[in-house]
């Protein structure tokens, strides 16, 4: 609201704009002789700049899965589902028992071949309907149990419901699952850092079938969510409830089921990310949802919050400037995480409707 | 009939599921241990207490029973039909994952390597020693019986007319009127409120005394907290603006008086109370640093970009880069106690007794401040920002202004801490600290300078006391957060201000209008 009025009342000699304008400047020729220098000085070749790419493209690409749910669920309440991360870790969990089992079921006595790897392709999109399936059902309760009472509440009290619910279903999958880190048990087909070799200036950069999958599985996702929300009838309901619950509701549009709906599809999208980021990554734990979660939401403010084709590309371009960030700063990896964060905040800093501007009107904010 | 039937079994599955979810986290080996031990009771089993789940099972079920009983139309027929479908419903759930899991179990599979808890032990205590089928029908059985039995009781206390009311009734009475009185006077007169404060000076003055060594520790973290929820109160409660890095501030003022205070990595020396007064000064600047490009943001947005601002300095706490100056993951050893005329601050007691002196002289500036034209300007915005501008009040300045303080209630609560434990490091400055505070504030009540004390003993004094629980803290917490905002949003010793506005909002309590329509 205060941004709205602000730009309105552009007065010539704003100080609080003139300075943030210099300290955009000065930290953008920070970064440019930054990145002049760590080029010219040749410290990576072209086939290392390819591999930051790819894997930043793959990460990225599980960010904008995670960050649609948050952008669907906050397009139509207004409220960060900060236990999305949760969600979609159950869902890597229900991916992992999938997979598990299908591993110890042995189809062929004679061979010993197990149901995973006979019937491969089958397997991983078991796990991956398992993995959305569970992942909706915890949507579903979790908004009839931590939002639905609170609709219509001062917006603190719900977002501080979501952080309870994060936490506590982060420790119950600590409880139940245990603390240790578990390996994804991917099909041979689907085995890490096994891939397409592409040369490059005499190096061979590996792009491996699990990012592929994962690449492409992600832009699918997308475009039937797209498809989904403005083509079908159900999206069109949607879209009338985000605009405006009262209304919608005299149009004879049931609110609740919408929301109820809205919260299953973000659910099986998190499960979705889940599944992905175990087949990607290989190791799953009770903690995995947390930090790729605040990542996706950065991701979706970044493309702007409310806006499904944003979040995508915001989702792939966090994926990108976090994987080239640091050698391209020549800083630590181990700051790869503060890059995220930092850009979050100069993205709420200085254009906080996100790069393709959310599909919000300011009344709502 | 049928409403009934549905209704009550509806009841007896949310019971199912809830118990199961027990049993997964590992619940029942517990609640069994303590049941058997506060009843003596004696056990056959490896771990937990066979009769102690008995008697827990029955407990449960004679709940479901009154739950059951009370869907139905009230004849003793209908209410003991309708309490034994529901106990039939979680004994049929219950009663078949125990079979399941006791067959997993005779037939050698581990499912410890996916479900932790269900150690073999756990599953022999499960279906109490005995073979699977007859463990799991001794289960079903229970919970039919004590259920039956939770019907005809409900029936026999006719008073109980409706659970749902009956709850709400319990919960109005438990919170409300036994404190309401004591809460009413104590905001009205004035006079009373000296009382009471002097009660609570003496009272915190004259414990410490009287506590033993572990327990001087435990309450001063809980004073730690209140001195950091008095902080964040001012923060969150009176400016409402819903800050998620509060750690930030609290790492910045441990380190601060460690890396003054400390031998290594940089040795400087100078003593604690000249660092404690650094500490302070620096987490204040650096709450302006980072409210004024944040303060112009929409409330959700500035959970989230405090929130990063923690992670980040987490991050950078544990990182190589900072390690030759931050003492990286090891931390600072031998931080510098509080000296007083030469006399050393070693004990607990003596630590206690300056985090008393602490709370009491952050009480003060508070509750003057809440009472100024600073705390209604405050006020004022978190109520409707633009309104509050347009009154004339500076909201950026009075926006940083909390910020600031409640940067430095952290920073000096961080300085406490390090001391006190001579020790900091990374694992101190976890976003738990930022949630545990929050938490703290709202169980408590926000902007309420007593509910920050009653949710400070909540969240840290409960825990010390049910040790046997401390593996279901986190878990609790986050429940507990759900729970609190949908059924008591505004804590249990409220601020009358906001007791007000919340009341006025939606004027019953919204879970009832809700179980209601769906």
């Amino acid at each position: 609201m205060s941004e709205s009025n602000a730009e309105k009342t552009v007065k010539p000699l704003d100080t609080f704009r003139i300075v943030q304008a210099i300290i955009a400047v000065l930290f953008v020729i920070f970064l440019s002789w930054r990145l002049y220098s760590v080029i010219s000085a040749g410290i990576y070749g072209p086939d290392t700049w390819l591999r930051f790419t790819i894997s930043g493209l793959i990460i990225g690409s599980v960010y904008s899965v995670i960050a649609i749910g948050y952008t669907l669920v906050y397009g139509i309440l207004f409220m960060i589902n900060f236990a999305h991360g949760e969600i979609m870790m159950l869902g890597a969990f229900a991916g992992y028992f999938v997979l598990e089992g299908l591993n110890g079921l042995v189809v062929d006595q004679a061979a010993g071949v197990s149901f995973l790897d006979q019937y491969q392709i089958l397997s991983v999109i078991l796990a991956f309907v398992v993995g959305m399936v569970m992942a909706a059902i915890v949507g579903y309760y979790l908004e009839k149990i931590a939002y639905r009472p609170l609709r219509g509440a001062p917006r603190l009290i719900p977002l501080i419901s979501a952080i309870g619910a994060s936490i506590f279903l982060q420790n119950a999958a600590q409880l139940i699952f245990g603390p240790k880190r578990r390996t994804y048990q991917n099909p041979s087909a689907l085995t890490r850092s096994v891939g397409w070799r592409i040369p490059i200036s005499g190096e061979e950069v590996i792009l491996t079938y699990t990012g592929a999958l994962t690449f492409v599985l992600s832009i699918l996702l997308l475009v039937g969510l797209y498809v989904l929300v403005q083509r079908t009838r159900f999206g069109r309901a949607m879209r009338a409830v985000a605009e405006d619950k009262q209304t919608a509701a005299l149009m004879g549009i049931n609110v609740d089921s919408v929301i109820s709906t809205t919260f299953v599809i973000s659910g099986a999208l998190g499960g979705a990310a889940g599944v992905m980021w175990g087949i990607q990554n290989g190791i799953i734990y009770h903690y995995i949802g947390f930090i790729p979660g605040l990542k996706a939401f950065t991701a979706a403010v970044l493309g702007g919050i409310g806006n499904i084709p944003g979040a995508m590309l915001g989702g792939i371009f966090l994926g990108i400037v976090e994987s080239l960030g640091p050698a391209a700063l020549g800083i630590d990896f181990q700051l790869k995480d503060v890059i995220a964060f930092s850009i979050l905040v100069l993205v709420l800093i200085f254009r906080p409707s996100g790069i393709l501007s959310e599909v919000l009107t300011e009344e709502k904010v | 009939m049928d409403a009934v039937w549905k209704d009550s079994s509806r009841e007896g599955l949310i019971f199912g599921v809830v118990i199961i979810f027990f049993i997964l986290i590992g619940l029942t080996v517990t609640l069994s241990d303590i049941v058997g031990n506060t009843l003596d009771l004696n056990s056959d089993s490896m771990i937990g207490n066979t009769r102690g789940l008995m008697v827990t099972y029955s407990i449960l079920g004679l709940w479901i029973g009154i739950r059951g009983a009370n869907t139905a139309e009230r004849t003793w027929s209908t209410s003991l039909l309708s309490s034994t479908a529901a106990g039939l419903t979680t004994a049929v759930l219950v009663g078949v994952s125990v079979f399941v899991v006791g067959i997993l179990d005779a037939a050698d599979v581990e499912m410890r390597n996916y479900l932790v808890q269900l150690s073999r032990p756990s599953v022999q205590l499960l279906i109490f020693t005995k073979d699977p089928v007859s463990g799991s029908f001794l289960t079903a059985g229970i919970f039919i019986i004590s259920s039956a039995l939770g019907g005809l009781l409900s029936m026999a206390t006719e008073s109980q007319r409706n659970s749902q009311q009956w709850q709400a009734v319990f919960l109005d009475r438990f919170s409300n009127l036994s404190l309401k009185r004591v809460k009413e006077t104590f905001h009205s007169s004035p006079r009373l409120r000296w009382v009471g404060y002097g009660l609570f000076l003496a009272i915190s003055l004259l414990i410490p005394q009287f506590l033993s060594k572990y327990w001087n520790y435990a309450m001063g973290t809980v004073g730690i907290y209140v001195l950091m929820g008095l902080g964040l109160n001012i923060v969150v409660g009176l400016a409402g603006l819903l800050g998620l890095g509060y750690v930030a501030f609290f790492a910045i003022g441990a380190y601060t008086v460690g890396l003054l205070t400390a031998p290594a990595p940089i040795s400087l020396q100078i003593g604690f109370w000249p660092a404690l007064i650094a500490s302070v000064v620096l987490a204040a600047l650096t709450g302006i640093l980072l409210g004024l490009p944040v303060l112009r943001m929409r409330g959700d947005y500035l959970a989230i970009v405090t929130l990063g601002f923690g992670e980040i300095i987490r991050v950078l706490i544990r990182s190589d880069l900072m390690s030759p100056y931050l003492g990286g993951p090891q931390g600072i050893r031998d931080i510098a106690g509080p000296t007083i005329f030469g006399v050393s601050f070693s004990s607990e007691k003596a630590y206690l007794y300056l985090i008393v002196i602490g709370i009491l002289l952050a009480i003060f500036f508070t509750n003057h401040l809440q009472n100024s034209r600073v705390g209604r300007a405050w006020m004022a915005i978190r109520e409707d920002e633009t309104v509050a501008q347009a009154m004339g009040i500076n909201t950026l300045y009075y926006k940083l202004l909390a910020f600031a303080t409640g940067a430095a209630f952290a920073g000096v609560g961080g300085a406490l801490f390090a001391a006190r434990n001579q020790y900091t490091g990374p694992a101190d400055h976890t976003l738990m600290v930022s949630i545990n505070v929050l938490c703290l504030l709202i169980v408590g009540g926000m902007g309420s300078i007593p509910g920050v004390i009653v949710g400070a003993f909540v969240l840290k004094g409960f825990p010390e006391i049910l040790r046997e629980l401390e593996l279901y803290r986190l878990l609790t917490f986050g429940g507990l957060l759900v729970v609190m905002m949908v059924l008591r949003p505004e804590g249990l010793w409220p601020a009358p201000r906001r007791r007000l506005e919340l009341s006025a909002e939606d004027s019953s309590t919204p879970v009832l209008e809700d179980e209601a329509s769906g």
